[in-house]
């Protein structure tokens, strides 16, 4: 277990450090002048000699190397720098928004995850129970439609005819749910498909069916036995799922107006706030590296045979 | 156990929910009152105005009222000498700050030496330029004398007030500035309202104002919410979570028509400065061929524009300039004409390759650009001019390429000059008309409107600036496609909206409705 640890953690430096390049230099080389960008949001158009001063003092004219090494000696530092459009420190602002983001993010995994385990378990147990065939469907056909359509029907049917929910923001702790169902719906299809399958073989292995010679009730035999083989596929997929969840919740939390990074990185990249824009990917893609670090380890501890490769 | 592990889920999820089913009905006669914007109305305190003008914070000088004609707000009255090289504002009196401390025409001068000190700089609203030539021309100096506030300039300008109306006229208390600029704390005005809460994307909060000078607001609290998705909003609107939308963009042109037909709501259709204008790549073939301009004008349908992709929220373009700005506006006429439109290009010979009709994906959220987009592309096939839409996301990039033949574009101004549009856009030397290749050069044109900045005489001027609007309506560098209006929208209970045309909502004069 420690030599995976370390293999994996070497590997995990080297992955970040490219992905400190890549986002550096995908964000700075995107077309658009930041500098103009940022003089024309009420809508009118800049003097050239305020665009010029402007990108002199964000520091755009220094040659596109020194400017990777002087934000990569900044990051490292804990320093993600200063957000052109309100000057304001971007790692203060993200690490303000993050707790919103990981809130959501993870409801919504609870969601997904619950659901997947739920109704699989519900397929195993009673193979031919129709509700638990049309929860599985239902839950199939949703993660079809794109989160923005599945985030406008849940507001209009519960927010605005049923007034059960707020429609968006933050206040309250019934606000996290819509967002967190659409977000959890959208993933929960995928872990649902893999674990029905994986549980299907595994109750017929041969162990599986000795426990149910045994004697085991069949509660028990498929919640411990079967259930621990069936894991480890959508534990992998679950890791990618919650990498997903904390990128991909940009289109949810702009709907839902939910104060999270996402939010944050959508108005950064239509005003060309480059320093907020990076600092987001950088930090979302680390999360996403780690969580799936962290799924690869799951796996380990589920089955043995991870270990040895 | 299954079953225990569903009983336990369900027991969280209504406990969850519990917590959050009574909302309370906002506003409703009550003394609080809850909007929704599309974007954050507060930009911080490095921000050169912290928030904007709507949230009755501070007040300028001078505003404009719904047709764009400079109106008094902290000044009263304004008179010009020397030809338009000095001018004096008298202000109002017996007004205070929301410090307790009076305005004084020191205190203007201040904010004016401000602005000049820290230009340019980048605003969430109106940027500072390098200058700021656009609110004062070029100031030799400003001061207070005996009250009023004396602005002297080096060279005349025509209609100072019509510059400085709204943003560029700002007014805070001196003390709400550090010495480098900045804000010291909260921004300190006059205005009806200050700020008292700031969740920055999520909502200001704003409480009456005991300092103010006229009668104390309906409302003593408002909530200004942040809610960027314009499905989202109107969404909040009728789950009843906000008693209106405001600012630039408050409701889509497509959402209009099923809001304004239902009695809950209160729609304000009222026209605003921006305008969507048609920029011609004259650089290159087709459009270096002025008669292939003139195809193209007369090939667009913009009563079926107007009417139907912008839900009536616009009026078909006519002249160059707006009807808003009032009687310097050239009335102008567009001519709907496919027949001649194919004439001309049968005549000026048909172009082999497809013009690129280049739209902004950024403008593609709040106006359905790429629907009319097409609906250019139809037009101009029909008269005979083969094209293609491109959808960018940095069109200044493509345009200095010079790689486009009509832009699609909407554009406003940050004050009541006409100069500004004529000047940053089409003078032969501007930097758009230069760098995203326009190719217009008209030493005619660029007289009339020098001429027609430093003209003080109002006929003289409105004079000046019917011919040079003349002039675009021959040579159609950019040709006006149609007038935007700016609706916003309150609950059948909230009396008294009014919107002007820089989007300035007066929060003041909001009320409940008897």
């Amino acid at each position: 277990m420690t030599t995976v640890l370390l293999r994996r953690g070497a590997e995990l430096l080297f992955a970040l450090l490219a992905l400190s390049l890549l986002v550096f230099l995908l964000t700075a080389l995107a077309p658009g002048d930041p500098a103009e960008e940022l003089l024309r949001r009420g809508g009118v158009q800049p003097s050239p000699e305020s665009v010029a001063a402007l990108r002199a003092e964000l520091g755009l004219d220094r040659p596109l190397f020194a400017r990777y090494l002087g934000w990569l000696g900044d990051v490292l530092r804990g320093d993600l720098g200063r957000s052109y459009a309100d000057r304001s420190p971007v790692a203060a602002e993200i690490a303000r928004r993050l707790p919103a983001t990981l809130h959501l993010a993870g409801v919504a995994a609870l969601v997904a995850a619950g659901l997947a385990v739920l109704v699989s378990l519900a397929t195993a147990l009673r193979p031919r129970s129709r509700l638990a065939r049309a929860v599985a469907l239902a839950a199939v056909a949703v993660s079809g439609v794109p989160p923005y359509v599945v985030g406008i029907l849940l507001i209009s049917l519960v927010a605005v005819a049923l007034r059960a929910l707020p429609t968006g923001g933050a206040d309250g702790p019934g606000a996290v749910v819509l967002p967190a169902v659409t977000l959890g719906l959208a993933g929960a299809a995928t872990l649902l498909r893999l674990l029905r399958a994986d549980l299907g073989h595994a109750v017929r292995t041969p162990f599986v069916r000795l426990a149910t010679a045994k004697g085991l009730r069949r509660r028990r035999v498929v919640v411990v036995h079967a259930l621990r083989v069936a894991a480890p596929n959508a534990v992998t997929a679950a890791g990618v799922m919650l990498a997903e969840l904390v990128t991909g919740a940009v289109v949810v939390e702009t709907l839902f107006s939910w104060p999270g990074v996402g939010q944050l990185a959508v108005t950064a990249i239509r005003q060309r706030d480059l320093p907020v824009v990076q600092a987001y990917v950088l930090v979302t893609a680390t999360a996403a590296v780690l969580a799936l670090a962290l799924a690869e380890l799951c796996v380990a501890a589920c089955d043995p045979r991870a270990r040895r490769r | 156990m299954l079953r225990r592990v569903l009983i336990a889920l369900m027991a969280v999820l209504a406990l969850l929910l519990q917590g959050c089913g009574g909302q309370e009905p906002s506003g409703q006669g009550q003394e609080e009152l809850t909007l929704a914007a599309p974007r954050d109305l507060v930009a911080g305190p490095d921000d050169p105005y912290y928030l904007h003008q709507t949230l009755g914070v501070w007040e300028p000088l001078v505003t404009v009222d719904e047709r764009l004609r400079p109106v008094p707000a902290l000044a009263t009255s304004w008179s010009a000498a020397e030809q338009g090289r000095r001018w004096t504002f008298t202000l109002r009196e017996g007004v205070r700050f929301s410090d307790g401390t009076p305005l004084t025409a020191e205190a203007v001068v201040a904010n004016v030496e401000r602005f000049l000190r820290i230009a340019p700089r980048p605003s969430a609203f109106f940027s500072l330029d390098a200058g700021m030539e656009a609110a004062y021309g070029k100031p030799a100096g400003v001061r207070a004398e005996d009250g009023r506030v004396v602005f002297e300039l080096k060279e005349p300008v025509a209609d100072l007030p019509a510059r400085l109306a709204g943003f560029f006229s700002m007014v805070q208390s001196p003390r709400a500035f550090d010495p480098s600029g900045g804000f010291a704390g909260k921004p300190v005005g006059t205005g009806p309202y200050t700020l008292v809460e700031w969740v920055k994307g999520q909502r200001a909060v704003l409480a009456a104002n005991p300092h103010y000078r006229g009668t104390a607001p309906a409302y003593a609290k408002v909530v200004v919410r942040v809610i960027p998705d314009a499905n989202a909003r109107v969404a909040a609107l009728r789950a009843g979570e906000v008693d209106g939308l405001i600012d630039k963009g408050a409701l889509l042109p497509s959402q209009v028509p099923a809001i304004a037909a239902d009695a809950r709501f209160r729609v304000l259709r009222s026209p605003s400065v921006l305008t969507h204008y048609l920029t011609f790549n004259a650089s290159r073939r087709p459009f270096s061929d002025a008669r292939l301009r003139e195809a193209a004008d007369l090939a667009i349908d913009r009563e079926a524009i107007t009417r139907t992709l912008l839900a009536g929220t616009a009026a078909p373009g006519a002249g160059f300039l707006s009807p808003v700005f009032g009687d310097l506006a050239d009335p102008g006429a567009a001519t709907y004409s496919p027949e001649r439109a194919r004439r001309l290009v049968a005549e000026a010979g048909p172009p082999s390759a497809p013009a690129t009709i280049l739209i902004s994906s950024a403008e593609t959220g709040q106006f359905p650009y790429a629907d009319i987009a097409e609906v250019l592309r139809t037009a101009l096939e029909q008269a005979g001019i083969p094209a293609k839409v491109t959808v960018a996301e940095a069109t200044k990039a493509v345009m200095e390429a010079g790689d486009y033949d009509v832009f699609l574009s909407a554009y406003s101004v940050p004050n009541a000059d006409p100069d500004y549009l004529f000047r940053r856009f089409l003078r032969s030397d501007a930097a758009w008309n230069v760098e995203r290749r326009l190719g217009y050069r008209s030493p005619a044109f660029d007289r009339l409107i020098d001429r027609a900045a430093t003209e003080t005489d109002p006929a003289g001027r409105r004079d000046l600036y019917h011919r040079a609007q003349r002039l675009l309506a021959d040579d159609r560098p950019m040709i006006p496609l149609a007038y935007q209006d700016n609706p916003v929208v309150t609950t059948a209970q909230v009396a008294g909206a009014a919107q002007n045309v820089a989007y300035v909502v007066d929060l003041g004069r909001l009320a409940p409705a008897t």
